[in-house]
C-alpha cells in the first residue's frame, strides 16, 4: 500500500482503527525501518521488538474484540531516554544508569500508552540532558537523517532523529533549555514543548525541575496536537504537584484561524550576532505567510531578554546539581568496585559515571548554591527571572504569539563546536521560555539556500495557551506546504525516505 | 565535678532544645503514599518517591500541614501562611535523594512561647540571682540570633525577601538594658519575668524561635559498633521505612537555664503533642527526639560562650541528667582556665558523661536553596480555622478546670490532664464528684494506675479499668469504708477480675470497722498487753503510737480504722 514513512501518526491510527492495516504490521514496519536506518542514524540507545509487538498485539486483539480503538491505537512512538518505562532501561545516556532498569513507567509515557501508542524504543540524547548536540551522550552520537556528519541537536537528539529519519511517526522529549526546540529545528520535524506544568513530569529522570518540561515531536503539526491531547488527557497528575489540568483541545485548535490575529516579532532577536542569515530568511518568511493569512506583525520589545542565558545557567545547573546528587552508585547505578570506605565509594562511582559536561554542570551548580555565593548568583538569577517572565507577559497584552528562530543556525557538524559556551549559545532563542515557563513550537519552513539543511521558525505563546502554538504552527505549515516543498512540509529525509519498512 | 546547684550559682547555663518529632499518627510519609510504620520489616514501605529512585517527584501530605499547623497554635506561635520547601544537601546513604526536604527561613509556625511552671525540688537549681532584672538582661542577650543558631538559617534570613513574606530579623547582639521589648518578632506583652514564689516555684516563659516541616531520614544500624554507632563497625544495614516520616522540628530560643527547666519544657510540649493526637511522642521508640544545645557565661556576663550540642538524650532524665553534667564539664574546663570547643557531643546514661562525636571546625554548608519540585504554600484563613477549630482542651487549661471543678491538688491536675486517655478516664470516673471523693480517683490515677500499667505493660485505653469501678473504690476510700492498704488489694483484685470494688470488699470481708465501742475493746486488750510501750508514750516517746496502732490493726486482723485507732489509744493514754 505505502511506505510506512510516508503515513502520519493520524493516518496510521486511522488505517488500523478501519482495519485496513494491523498494529503488528505497522510495528513491524517500524522495527523494519530502524533496523534498516540505524547503522546510519543511530537514533536509538535501545528498541523493545517484544514491548512493541505486544502492544501491538494488544490494539489487534481489542480491535477484534469490536473495542472502541483509543486515538492513537497501533502508532508507533519513541520515548526519550531520561523517562522511565517499565521493561527498558533508564540509562539517560550515561555510564551511571547504563544497566539500571527502568521500576515504573513515567506518568507522560503511560498516556501515551493509554492513547494506544506502541512503544518501540528508547531513545539517545545528550548525558542527562546536558547537551545541544546528543554528542555528550557516553555510549554513540546520533547522526542528523540530513546529513550524518552533522548532528540532530540536542538534548533529546535521537527523539528528533528518529522522526525525521522515518523510525517512528511521533517520538517524546524533553525540554529544559531548548532540547525539543533545537533538535527539532536541525532535524527539520514539528516539535512542541507546552507550559511548564502542562505534562506532568513525574518518572522523567529531573535536570532542571523548574525548567524541565516534556512534548512531543512528529513531522505534521496535527501529529504533535494529538500528541498533545494524549499526554494532557487524564489531567492533573497526582504524583506531580507542579502539574496542571489542561483541556485536549490541541486537535480542535488545528482549524482555527489566525486572521485578525497579533503576531509579535523581537527585533533585537532577528539581528542577533550569530544569527545565519538563511535562518533569518526563513523566519521573515513564515512571518509573511502569517501575514498573508490575516495576521499583523507587530515588534514587541523584551528588555531583559539578554540575562535570559545567564540565569539560565544559574538555576539550571543549580537544579541539577541537586537532581544529580542521588546518583551516588550506593543503591543504584554505577558503583566503583574495591573502595575502601562509603565517601570513596561514593566519589570514585561519581567520578566515572559521570561524563565531562555532566561533571561541568554539577560542579557549576555546587559552586553556585555554595555559602555567599549562593547570594550573588542564585537571588540575582531568580530576579532576572522574574522580570524575563514579566516582560513576556507584557509582550502578551500585545499579541498573541511571538516569532522568533528557534536555532540561530541549522545542523552543524560533530565536533565542530567544542567550546562549551559556543554550546550554550546554540539555545539562545529557546532559554527565554524555560526561564519564563511559556510553550514554544518548532515548525519547518524549508531548506536553507546556502546549506541545503533544513530551517525551522519558532512560536511563542503565553502560558497555558499551548493551543495557539497548534493553530499558528499549523497556518505555517499550511503556507509552506505544496509550495517550494512537498506537503508535509519536509517530511522524512530524503536520504532515509523509504529505506525498510514497507506496508503491504 | 562541683555539684550542679554550685556550678549555677557562679555560671548561668544557656540552653536551646531542638526537638523532633515524628507524625507517627498519620497514615502516610511526607511526601508519597507510604504507610508510616515503626514495626514493620525494613525496607518494606518504601516506593520511588522515598527511595529517592530517578524521575520521582514529591506530593506533600495535606493532613502533616494540618498536624503542624495545630502544633503551632498549641504553642502559641504565628502561623506562616506563605512558606515553601527548601532541600538541605549532605551526601549520606540515610537520605536517599542526597537531600533532605525541609523549610526555609520562613516556617509554618514561628515566634511562640510555652510558660513553663517550675516547682518542687527541681525549682531549687535556678539560684536567686536568676530572678528580676538580671534576667532581662539575659534573655534579651540570648536570642538565637545572638548565639548563631544556624548559618544556614541565617543565610536564607538574607534571602527572605524574594519570594517568601521577610523573616523577622535576628535580635541584634547588643540588645540593650535588658528591656524585654528588644525580643523583636514575639508579643512581648504575653511575657513576664520570673518571680520565685514563696514555695520556691517560678514560672518562666520559653519562647520558641520556630517549627518547621521536614522529611525523617532512613535509619541505619552499624553492626558491631559500640551502641549501635559507626565506630568499629563490620556493615552498616539501612531501613528506609523510616525515610520520608513527616518529621517537624521545634526550635526553642535559648531561654532555658537549668537541666530542670528543659525536662519540663520537653515534657509540657510533649503533653500538648499527645493531646493533639499528632504523634505517640515515645522517646524510647525515637519518635520523640531532642538535642539540646549550652554554652556557659559568668554570671551578669552579656556574652555568650562557646555551646556544645549534647545527643542522645532519649529520656527526660537523659535530657536532665546529660545536660547537669554537661554544665558542669564546661565549667569546670573553664574555671581550669580551659577553652570549649563547638562541637557535638554523645550523652552516655551507662557511663553518665558526654564525650565528643564530631568537632565543628567550619560550618557545614548545606547548600539550601527553594524546592522546585514543591510550590510554595499560601494557607489559606479557612484552613488555618479549621485547623484551629480541631484542638482539644489543652492540658493547661484541662489542668485548670480539674483544680477549679474537681477541687483536686494542682501537680494531680497537671499529671491527669497531661495524657488524654489518663484524663478521658478520670473525668469519667469523677464525674459529679468533688471534694474528698474526686481527690480519691485522683489519688487512684496518679498512684495505683501507672503501677497497674507498668505490671501488666498494658495501655491505659485497654487496661481492663472501668471508670465506675474507679468511682466505686474511690468512695469506699473516702468513705472510710476501707483503709488505703485494702484500697490497694481491692484495685489489684478489680483490675484483674473485672469485679466491682464493692462485691470484692463484702467478699473478702474487708470492710472497715469504724463503730468506736468495738474498736474501744481492741485498744484496751492491746493496752493490756503492751503495757511497757503504754508507758513509754506517757513518758514522751510519741513515736511509739505506731507500733500501739499496728498491734491494733493486727489484733482486728486488719479491719479497724486506722485513723480511729490512732484516736482512741491517745485518748486513753493521755
Amino acid at each position: 500500500m505505502a511506505a510506512f514513512d510516508s503515513l502520519s501518526a493520524r493516518e496510521l491510527a486511522a488505517a488500523i482503527s478501519a482495519g485496513d492495516l494491523s498494529a503488528r504490521e505497522v510495528a513491524e514496519a517500524s522495527l523494519e525501518a530502524i533496523s534498516a536506518r540505524e547503522s546510519e542514524v543511530q537514533a536509538f540507545l535501545q528498541v523493545t521488538p517484544e514491548l512493541a509487538l505486544e502492544a501491538a498485539d494488544r490494539v489487534d486483539a481489542a480491535r477484534a474484540a469490536g473495542d472502541v480503538l483509543p486515538p492513537l491505537a497501533g502508532v508507533p512512538v519513541a520515548v526519550k531516554d531520561n523517562m522511565n518505562l517499565q521493561g527498558t532501561r533508564t540509562t539517560c545516556a550515561s555510564r551511571m544508569l547504563e544497566s539500571y532498569e527502568s521500576p515504573y513507567t513515567a506518568t507522560c509515557v503511560q498516556r501515551m500508552l493509554d492513547a494506544g501508542c506502541v512503544p518501540v524504543g528508547k531513545t539517545n540524547m545528550d548525558e542527562f540532558a546536558f547537551g545541544s548536540s546528543t554528542d555528550t551522550s557516553a555510549f554513540h552520537p546520533t547522526n542528523n537523517p540530513w546529513d550524518v556528519m552533522r548532528v540532530p541537536g540536542g538534548s533529546s537528539g535521537g527523539s528528533a532523529a528518529a522522526v525525521a529519519a522515518g523510525e517512528v511517526p511521533i517520538s517524546l522529549g524533553s525540554d529544559t533549555g531548548g532540547s525539543i526546540r533545537q533538535p527539532a529545528a536541525l532535524c527539520g520535524v514539528v516539535g512542541m514543548k507546552p507550559t511548564y506544568g502542562a505534562v506532568s513530569r513525574y518518572g522523567v529522570v529531573a535536570f532542571g525541575s523548574s525548567l524541565d518540561q516534556v512534548g512531543p515531536f512528529g513531522r505534521t503539526v496535527e501529529d504533535v496536537a494529538l500528541a498533545m491531547d494524549a499526554l494532557v488527557s487524564g489531567g492533573h497528575d497526582r504524583c506531580d504537584s507542579t502539574s496542571q489540568e489542561v483541556e485536549p483541545v490541541f486537535a480542535r485548535a488545528l482549524s482555527g484561524s489566525v486572521k485578525g490575529c497579533r503576531v509579535g516579532i523581537i527585533p533585537s532577536f532577528m539581528e542577533a550576532d550569530g544569527l545565519t542569515s538563511e535562518v533569518r530568511r526563513g523566519v521573515e518568511s513564515a512571518a509573511r505567510a502569517l501575514e498573508e493569512a490575516g495576521a499583523e506583525l507587530v515588534d514587541v520589545d523584551l528588555p531583559h531578554l539578554d540575562a535570559a542565558i545567564s540565569a539560565y545557567y544559574v538555576i539550571g545547573p543549580a537544579e541539577a546539581f541537586s537532581n544529580l546528587a542521588r546518583f551516588d552508585g550506593i543503591r543504584y547505578g554505577y558503583q566503583e568496585p574495591d573502595c575502601r570506605n562509603l565517601a570513596e565509594q561514593s566519589a570514585r562511582s561519581r567520578a566515572h559515571g559521570f561524563g565531562a559536561e555532566a561533571k561541568r554542570r554539577q560542579m557549576l551548580g555546587a559552586y553556585l548554591l555554595s555559602s555567599g555565593i549562593y547570594d550573588k548568583y542564585y537571588y540575582a538569577a531568580q530576579k532576572a527571572r522574574t522580570l524575563i517572565t514579566a516582560d513576556y507577559a507584557a509582550a502578551y497584552e500585545r499579541v498573541d504569539v511571538i516569532i522568533m528562530p528557534a536555532s540561530p543556525m541549522v545542523a552543524f557538524e560533530h565536533g565542530a563546536i567544542s567550546d562549551p559556551t559556543q554550546m550554550y549559545l546554540s539555545d539562545m532563542y529557546t532559554i527565554s521560555i524555560n526561564i519564563a515557563g511559556n510553550g514554544g513550537i518548532t515548525v519547518p519552513v524549508g531548506l536553507g539556500e546556502s546549506s541545503g539543511l533544513p530551517v525551522a521558525a519558532q512560536l511563542v505563546a503565553p502560558a497555558f495557551k499551548d493551543e495557539r502554538l497548534i493553530t499558528f504552527g499549523a497556518a505555517v505549515e499550511r503556507a509552506f506546504s505544496g509550495a517550494d516543498f512537498s506537503a508535509p512540509v519536509l517530511g522524512v529525509a530524503p536520504a532515509c525516505a523509504g529505506k525498510g519498512g514497507e506496508l503491504a | 565535678m562541683k555539684e550542679l546547684t554550685e556550678v549555677l550559682r557562679d555560671w548561668e547555663a544557656v540552653i536551646g532544645l531542638e526537638i523532633h518529632t515524628e507524625l507517627t499518627t498519620l497514615d502516610t510519609k511526607m511526601f508519597c503514599g507510604c504507610k508510616l510504620s515503626h514495626d514493620d520489616e525494613p525496607n518494606t514501605n518504601v516506593c520511588p518517591v522515598c527511595l529517592g529512585l530517578p524521575g520521582a517527584l514529591p506530593v506533600p501530605n495535606k493532613r502533616a500541614i494540618e498536624y503542624i499547623v495545630k502544633a503551632g497554635i498549641a504553642t502559641n506561635c504565628e502561623i506562616q501562611k506563605h512558606s515553601m520547601f527548601y532541600r538541605k544537601h549532605y551526601f549520606y546513604p540515610d537520605m536517599a535523594k542526597n537531600f533532605q526536604t525541609t523549610q526555609g527561613p520562613v516556617a509554618f509556625a514561628m515566634h511562640g512561647h510555652l510558660d513553663l511552671e517550675v516547682t518542687g525540688r527541681g525549682a531549687a537549681e535556678r539560684p536567686e540571682c536568676a530572678f528580676g532584672e538580671a534576667e532581662a538582661a539575659s534573655l534579651a542577650s540570648a536570642s538565637a540570633g545572638a548565639v548563631g543558631l544556624s548559618a544556614d538559617l541565617s543565610r536564607m534570613a538574607g534571602e527572605g525577601a524574594w519570594d517568601e513574606t521577610n523573616p523577622s530579623p535576628s535580635v541584634p547582639a547588643a540588645a540593650s538594658e535588658g528591656a524585654l521589648a528588644a525580643l523583636s518578632g514575639y508579643d512581648t506583652a504575653a511575657f513576664a519575668l520570673p518571680e520565685r514564689h514563696e514555695d520556691g516555684s517560678y514560672t518562666v516563659p520559653i519562647r520558641i524561635l520556630r517549627i518547621h516541616m521536614e522529611e525523617d531520614a532512613a535509619k541505619m544500624v552499624h553492626v558491631g559498633g559500640e551502641e549501635g554507632r559507626i565506630g568499629g563497625a563490620a556493615e552498616s544495614l539501612i531501613d528506609y521505612n523510616r525515610c520520608g516520616t513527616p518529621l517537624i522540628e521545634l526550635v526553642t530560643e535559648p531561654d532555658l537555664r537549668t537541666p530542670e527547666e528543659a525536662r519540663l519544657f520537653m515534657e509540657k510540649l510533649r503533653r500538648i503533642f499527645m493531646t493533639l493526637g499528632i504523634s505517640d511522642c515515645s522517646m524510647e521508640k525515637g519518635s520523640m527526639r531532642c538535642d539540646g544545645n549550652v554554652s556557659l557565661r559568668r554570671r551578669g556576663d552579656t556574652r555568650l560562650g562557646t555551646k556544645t550540642e549534647l545527643k542522645n538524650l532519649n529520656s527526660f532524665k537523659a535530657l536532665h541528667d546529660g545536660l547537669a553534667y554537661e554544665i558542669c564539664r564546661q565549667a569546670e574546663v573553664l574555671e581550669e582556665g580551659g577553652i570549649i570547643y563547638q562541637e557535638t557531643r554523645h550523652w552516655e546514661p551507662s557511663r553518665k558523661r558526654t564525650v565528643v562525636m564530631r568537632v565543628k571546625e567550619t560550618a557545614d554548608d548545606y547548600r539550601f536553596f527553594p524546592d522546585p519540585d514543591l510550590a510554595p504554600f499560601d494557607l489559606t484563613d479557612e484552613f488555618i480555622e479549621h485547623c484551629r477549630a480541631e484542638i482539644p482542651e489543652l492540658p493547661d487549661a484541662k489542668r485548670d478546670r480539674y483544680e477549679h471543678d474537681f477541687g483536686i491538688k494542682r501537680a494531680d491536675a497537671e499529671q491527669i490532664a497531661g495524657d488524654p486517655a489518663v484524663a478521658e478516664l478520670f473525668e469519667e470516673a469523677a464525674s459529679g464528684l468533688a471534694g474528698k471523693e474526686a481527690q480519691t480517683v485522683a489519688n487512684l490515677v496518679v498512684n495505683e494506675l501507672p503501677a497497674h500499667l507498668k505490671a501488666t505493660g498494658a495501655a491505659v485505653e485497654d487496661c481492663g479499668i472501668a471508670p465506675e469501678q474507679l468511682r466505686s473504690l474511690a468512695k469506699l476510700l473516702a468513705s472510710d469504708a476501707i483503709s488505703s492498704n485494702q484500697g490497694h488489694e481491692v484495685f489489684v483484685a478489680m483490675a484483674e477480675t473485672g469485679e466491682d470494688p464493692e462485691q470484692i470488699v463484702d467478699a473478702r470481708g474487708m470492710r472497715q470497722v469504724n463503730d468506736t465501742d468495738a474498736l474501744q475493746a481492741t485498744v484496751d486488750e492491746v493496752l493490756a498487753r503492751c503495757s511497757d510501750q503504754a508507758q513509754q508514750y506517757r513518758d514522751g516517746n510519741q513515736k511509739v503510737i505506731g507500733f500501739l496502732v499496728g498491734q491494733c490493726m493486727k489484733a482486728s486482723r486488719g479491719t479497724g480504722n486506722p485513723k480511729l485507732f490512732n484516736e482512741l489509744l491517745r485518748k486513753a493514754l493521755s
